[in-house]
């Protein structure tokens, strides 16, 4: 509820307007040679990394683009740039 | 009991009378009191009967900090009568009492505290296990608050407002006041909330002198009239603060007024900067019956006389430890109350000016004493006051006994927002080490008493806060700053929490009943964090938030754990920081939905509407729900349908058909022009999402249709899932843009005809195809030759504004061949004994494109096009696990099943989608989503039905479909 987020075409905005799609896992695989369980995978499985994760957003109530952002899940507040991992 | 009715700083209307309604009686109070103080006026002093013991409670903080004073106002159960204003003809009961509140019955409670200890509860009732329900029932009745009646239904507007601030100040005292003037002189907008229903804070009642010239409630006056005057600053007036999160969002709810249209609003602000100027609550005196009605605290008697003109007592004596109940003594001593004896648990350290004034007045005043027990069984009669060592005692009679160990700040807005707080030694408060980014803190809170520094604070504030929207204030700031060190700092705040007292009925928490013998057992117990000693002894989780043993447990703790050199920890905070109605948080239910561009002319021909979805439609046009009439007259004539509800898109640009073979199951590279295509979206897991037609219009440029329920989220849907490709498409949602008239019927043609300006003949335009044209010259339509009823068919899409007239000039075409309108559930018959699915009904989450037999359309060559649902497609084909949709007959011709039954033998194994009598066919039919092994043709079916009393129906799986296998009606 409290989260804002930054809109490439909108600017910054009450997280209301958006749609959450998911953490960034890259583009669709290929589907030749996806077994069940990598199929399953890629669909269905996610990092849920607590701290710094890019994921897509989608400005619902706005322009309608998808987007992504990089979000600190621990604090819920959008960040610009990823922390350099250690 | 009289009113003092000439004081200046009243906020009570004498002369306008206000009635309410208690134990079968009329009490009278005035406007602008509260539930609680109409009923002091006319002499109540118990209000309720606590938690656990049935002790009798009294009006204590005036604040709502403590459960005290709830009540059940007008059915509503825990009321804060001390926070609720008195509107005529309320009517109040006392909760959690047999008998009432002066005698209850279960009072012989209080003599049993010694069989429950700290967590009693978790440590007796469990063994043996069977034993808990039985104790859970005896507790429920001898414990608990109000009762809530079964069918209580909660009357009164319920609203909601999200205003935009720059800056945001929480607390409408002096130093909010001054910050909220400092920030707008820059020109921000700013927002101002106040818990009470009047801007003034701590100065609001108080008739000390600010300066040379002014009092300090005619200061208060003063500063509240400079900011309703500036039109920049927005008052929200008796509005309590109940969240604050992060890029601080702050919620509050406001309680209505007498002129309001409504009777709570929940407030949900989104601030630039926030400035906390919340100030200070009294932190309560622990000794024995330290709750006895009669008791109260400093601010509460001083304002009960000044605010609301009730001298709270007769004789009273004080037992307080901080200056404001000097000087409230030596005010309510001039407003005739008497003074047995004021005692100060400080040894030193009071303003000399205070101390005068009580000598002046003959008030004997103790240095270094403390209220040590209360006597009277229902209220208090007597006072055993002893030395802070317990080593001399005095006794004095007394039906008044104001208690205050210090002040402590209200920090929750500031916890909520992430601060860290530290306990500070000199004022004994908790105090923010680190404030959030864009916060800042003025005022009382941060240990100030000078008048005139708590507003230099406010100013400094406001100025901050303005920097923080982008205004240099840096100049103004720093003399703002200058200003404030000129002026006296923090001032030295107690540490006493407890007078010296064994502690069996001195109470930390009241609402929970908790007492300082429960927080040492727990201590004995092990316990050591505060933190795990709350949730051991419940004190402070009741409906005061904590506003009684907030800061007295961390203090007490610490205190017993000296030797370790603990510092006091405070306990977490958490929204809401004050009790609020659910009704205020869910707000009006605003029934919000889109009319089609004909709905007027469905209304006027009678149309019975339902809510479908975001939609109104007409799902009737008769009161014989069966629709027998409107579907033999598409059967057998021609009807007419408003299908504007349809999502309508248009897709072109160089990646157009890229997009589609992404989304569609189907090849849409096959697409010819002047062809309708029918085929499906799934999802990754390969279950349905949507189906719906694509006419390509021009090369990538196409026009689709999708279901009623997905139009909403087929653009976000799509840029989903072509998110990573960069392709070049535009998407447009013509769905409210455009309408949809279905004309069918095997007179259909002969109807058309009449008014469209091409050749329909079959050849020309046959069954599956697509053409543009004109109606009479001037409407242009999109037209396609579809089946869904399984009659001759059209379906003409328009223009939005054209739909009323074109809706007119097909009726009045068709009234020589007896055309009528068909509503939804005629449709949804019709294309039942085609079996045409419809997406939501013969599919839930988990049914797959090919559970429904729709494998046909599932073009499994294009893995480049990385089509959605394919991969998963693939890898259920040959599950024998899944359901199948099939079709079924009922034995019984008249008895459809209902929608939803379920079709058993020994278990669950599937369940009816859609059944209904069909009169064309003479016979109930339906779809049902079953166990593949069950899905053969020929197969019986039971069905069980709700309330069928153990009579299941019969069914036999049959072919689909059940009208015009051939298909040759649609395409005629």
């Amino acid at each position: 509820m409290a989260l804002t987020i930054s809109c490439p075409n909108c600017g910054k905005r009450n997280g209301y307007e958006f749609r959450y799609g998911g953490e960034d896992k890259g583009p669709r695989p290929a589907e030749e040679g996806l077994t069940p369980q990598s199929w399953c995978d890629y669909v269905h499985m996610n990092n849920c990394v607590a701290g710094i994760q890019k994921e897509w957003w989608c400005h619902k109530n706005g322009c309608g683009a998808w987007f992504t952002i990089f979000r600190n899940t621990l604090t819920n507040l959008e960040v610009e740039e990823p922390e350099a991992k250690l | 009991m009289n009113r003092l009715t000439k004081l200046p700083t009243l906020r009570i209307d004498p002369s306008e009378n206000r009635s309410l309604q208690y134990k079968g009686q009329t009490y009278q109070g005035v406007a602008g009191d509260t539930v609680a103080t109409a009923l002091y006026a006319n002499g109540v002093r118990v209000f309720a009967r606590s938690l656990k013991y049935h002790r009798p409670r009294g009006l204590y903080s005036l604040d709502g900090e403590c459960s005290n004073t709830c009540m059940q106002v007008d059915d509503i159960p825990n009321v804060r009568t001390e926070n609720t204003l008195l509107k005529n003809g309320m009517q109040v009961k006392d909760q959690n009492v047999k008998g009432s509140a002066e005698f209850d019955w279960m009072g012989f409670m209080d003599k049993l505290d010694c069989l429950m200890p700290a967590g009693f509860y978790y440590r007796t009732m469990h063994k043996p296990a069977s034993l808990w329900p039985i104790a859970m029932k005896q507790v429920r009745n001898a414990a608990g608050l109000g009762k809530i009646a079964p069918d209580f239904r909660m009357k009164g507007d319920y609203t909601e407002i999200y205003p935009r601030a720059a800056v945001c100040v929480i607390g409408g005292g002096a130093a909010g006041m001054t910050a909220a003037l400092a920030a707008a002189e820059s020109g921000l907008r700013v927002v101002l909330l106040d818990a009470r229903p009047w801007l003034g804070g701590c100065f609001d009642y108080r008739v000390s002198a600010y300066d040379q010239e002014k009092a300090l409630y005619q200061r208060a006056r003063e500063l509240a009239k400079a900011v309703e005057a500036t039109p920049n600053i927005r008052v929200f007036k008796h509005t309590a603060v109940v969240g604050v999160y992060n890029n601080n969002l702050i919620t509050a709810f406001q309680v209505g007024g007498e002129s309001d249209s409504f009777n709570e609003r929940y407030l949900e602000i989104r601030a630039t900067s926030v400035v906390v100027a919340t100030g200070c609550i009294e932190r309560p005196l622990l000794f024995e019956n330290n709750e006895r009605p009669g008791i109260m605290q400093v601010g509460c008697a001083h304002r009960l006389a000044r605010t609301y003109g009730l001298l709270p007592g007769n004789q009273a004596v004080f037992s307080i430890g901080h200056d404001l109940g000097l000087e409230a003594a030596a005010d309510l001593f001039d407003l005739g109350l008497q003074i047995a004896c004021v005692a100060d648990i400080r040894a030193d350290g009071q303003d000399p000016q205070l101390l005068l004034a009580l000598t002046k007045r003959n008030i004997p005043f103790l240095r270094g004493w403390v209220a040590c027990e209360a006597h009277g069984s229902r209220q208090v009669e007597k006072v055993t006051l002893s030395t802070i060592d317990g080593s001399a005692k005095r006794q004095f009679g007394c039906d008044l006994l104001v208690a205050s160990a210090g002040l402590t700040p209200i920090t929750g807005p500031l916890t909520l927002a992430q601060a860290k707080l530290k306990y500070d030694m000199h004022t004994g408060y908790f105090l923010p080490v680190d404030l959030p980014a864009k916060t800042h803190i003025a005022g009382r809170l941060t240990g100030l008493q000078h008048a005139l520094a708590i507003e230099a604070s406010g100013r400094l504030a406001g100025l901050n806060a303005a920097a923080d929207c982008g205004f240099d204030t840096a100049k103004s700031a720093a003399e703002a700053g200058q200003q404030l060190n000129a002026l006296p700092g923090p001032e030295r705040g107690t540490r006493l929490v407890s007078a010296p007292v064994k502690g069996r009925k001195s109470f930390i928490c009241f609402d929970e009943d908790t007492t300082l013998k429960n927080i040492k057992q727990a201590i004995e117990m092990g316990f050591d964090v505060p933190e795990l000693i709350k949730r051991f002894t419940s004190a402070g989780t009741g409906p005061g938030q904590g506003g009684i043993p907030g800061h007295n447990l961390p203090l007490l703790v610490s205190e017993y754990q000296a030797r370790t050199g603990a510092k006091p920890i405070p306990t977490t905070v958490r929204p809401p920081l004050v009790p609020t109605f659910i009704a205020t948080y869910a707000g009006a239910n605003h029934d919000m939905c889109k009319r089609t561009p004909l709905h007027d002319l469905q209304k006027k021909a009678g149309g019975v509407f339902r809510r479908m979805g975001v939609w109104r439609r007409a799902r009737y046009f008769s009161e014989d729900f069966s629709c027998r009439e409107e579907i033999l007259n598409v059967r057998n004539n021609v009807g007419l349908l408003d299908a504007s509800t349809l999502g309508k898109f248009r897709i072109h640009g160089p990646d157009a058909l890229k997009a589609l073979q992404r989304v569609y199951v189907s090849n849409m590279a096959k697409v010819a022009e002047g062809r309708v295509k029918y085929s499906a979206m799934c999802n990754d897991d390969g279950c349905v999402i949507d189906d719906g037609v694509v006419v390509k219009l021009a090369e990538n440029d196409y026009y689709f249709t999708t279901s009623t329920g997905r139009a909403g989220e087929t653009v976000e849907w799509i840029r989903f899932h072509t998110r990573y490709d960069g392709w070049d498409f535009h998407l447009v949602n013509l769905t409210d843009a455009m309408g949809v008239i279905n004309i069918s019927g095997p007179n259909a043609c002969k109807v058309l005809a009449k008014v469209a300006d091409t050749d329909l003949a079959n050849e020309a335009f046959p069954f599956s195809s697509y053409r543009e044209f004109t109606i009479r010259k001037k409407i242009p339509v999109r037209a396609m030759r579809l089946g869904f009823v399984g009659e001759l068919s059209y379906e003409l899409h328009a223009d939005a504004s054209y739909m009323p007239a074109l809706w007119q000039i097909i009726e009045e075409a068709g009234q020589e061949f007896g055309i009528r309108n068909f509503g939804v559930e005629a449709q949804n018959v019709l294309r039942l004994e085609k079996c045409h699915i419809i997406l939501g009904q013969e599919s839930e989450q988990r049914t797959n494109l090919l559970d429904l037999g729709l494998g046909f359309l599932w073009h499994r060559n294009k893995p480049d096009a990385k089509t959605v649902g394919a991969v998963a497609l693939r890898q259920t084909e040959k599950d024998p696990g899944r359901f199948r949709l099939v079709g079924f007959k009922m034995e019984d011709p008249q008895r459809p099943p209902r929608d939803g039954s379920i079709i058993v033998d020994q278990r669950i194994r599937g369940y009816v989608c859609t059944a209904r009598k069909s009169f064309t066919l003479n016979e109930s039919v339906g779809l049902a989503l079953v166990d593949a092994e069950l899905a053969a043709l020929g197969t019986r079916l039971e069905i069980f039905e709700d309330e069928c009393n153990g009579k299941r129906l019969d069914a036999r799986i049959v072919p689909m479909p059940f009208y015009d296998p051939q298909g040759e009606r649609m395409k005629m």
